[in-house]
């Protein structure tokens, strides 16, 4: 079968989710929710997960699936 | 991107997109989902049905990749206006994963659709010479190792102690 360049295998493959869950580890600072506290976002670079973040949110709920992938094949 | 010498026929005809009135066209209008937790949450209670399964596992058998699949489908909803085009790239790997998943769960075989066909194979002669390089390095640490062995064990047996307190036989 031929095969023209696919967009899909070039997003799942820029999934790093061995790259993210270290960086889930990594313990995350406690959020102030006070009316004087900054609202700064993350800085570019930052071990901090933004979990606004689309990507973020979508390498979440990967990792959830794949957790029960490896389960069914009994890889970990 | 490769182009073919052969002509394409499913390309466009000039002027199609000019068919319609502007909006007139789901995917002109305001998207059904517009963030990605209610594009996967779409997904998730789509892709769990058992007719879904069912035929998704049929697919995946005929050997169709899981990449093709998926890109498919987020297509499709592209154009029936269900989300827009980035919220349906950002979901892809999701997508993915679940049709995996779904593959898994079967016993399937499927083709993720992750290997490159077009990359150029390792030539043969390369591997030749890669093997008669390895050879020639075992035969040298072999012989260098023998070498260090013979030479510890004259070491061993000349030296004698030298020292004015040493004892002497």
């Amino acid at each position: 079968m031929s095969r023209q360049f696919n967009s899909a295998a070039v997003a799942y493959a820029k999934m790093d989710l061995d790259g993210f869950a270290k960086l889930e580890d990594v313990k995350q600072p406690e959020k102030v929710s006070g009316l004087l506290a900054r609202t700064s976002k993350p800085m570019k670079g930052s071990k901090e997960l933004d979990y606004t973040n689309p990507a973020v949110r979508v390498a979440k709920q990967m990792q959830v699936i794949r957790k029960y992938r490896d389960e069914i094949n009994g890889t970990k | 991107m490769e182009l073919s010498d052969q002509p394409s026929f499913d390309a466009p005809i000039p002027g199609q997109s000019l068919t319609a009135e502007l909006g007139g066209r789901p995917w002109q209008n305001v998207s059904q989902f517009t963030t990605v937790d209610e594009t996967i949450d779409y997904y998730m209670e789509r892709m769990s049905s058992e007719e879904f399964m069912l035929q998704l596992a049929d697919i995946l058998e005929m050997g169709v990749p899981v990449t093709s699949i998926a890109n498919s489908i987020q297509l499709s909803s592209v154009m029936d206006g269900t989300h827009t085009v980035d919220v349906g790239m950002l979901v892809l790997p999701m997508l993915m994963e679940m049709i995996m998943m779904i593959g898994d769960s079967a016993g399937i075989k499927y083709d993720d659709g992750m290997k490159d066909p077009n990359k150029p194979k390792t030539r043969d002669s390369l591997i030749a010479k890669a093997i008669n390089n390895y050879e020639k390095e075992i035969s040298d640490i072999n012989l260098s190792g023998n070498d260090k062995e013979e030479t510890s064990e004259k070491k061993e047996v000349m030296e004698e102690p030298k020292g004015l307190m040493a004892r002497r036989n």
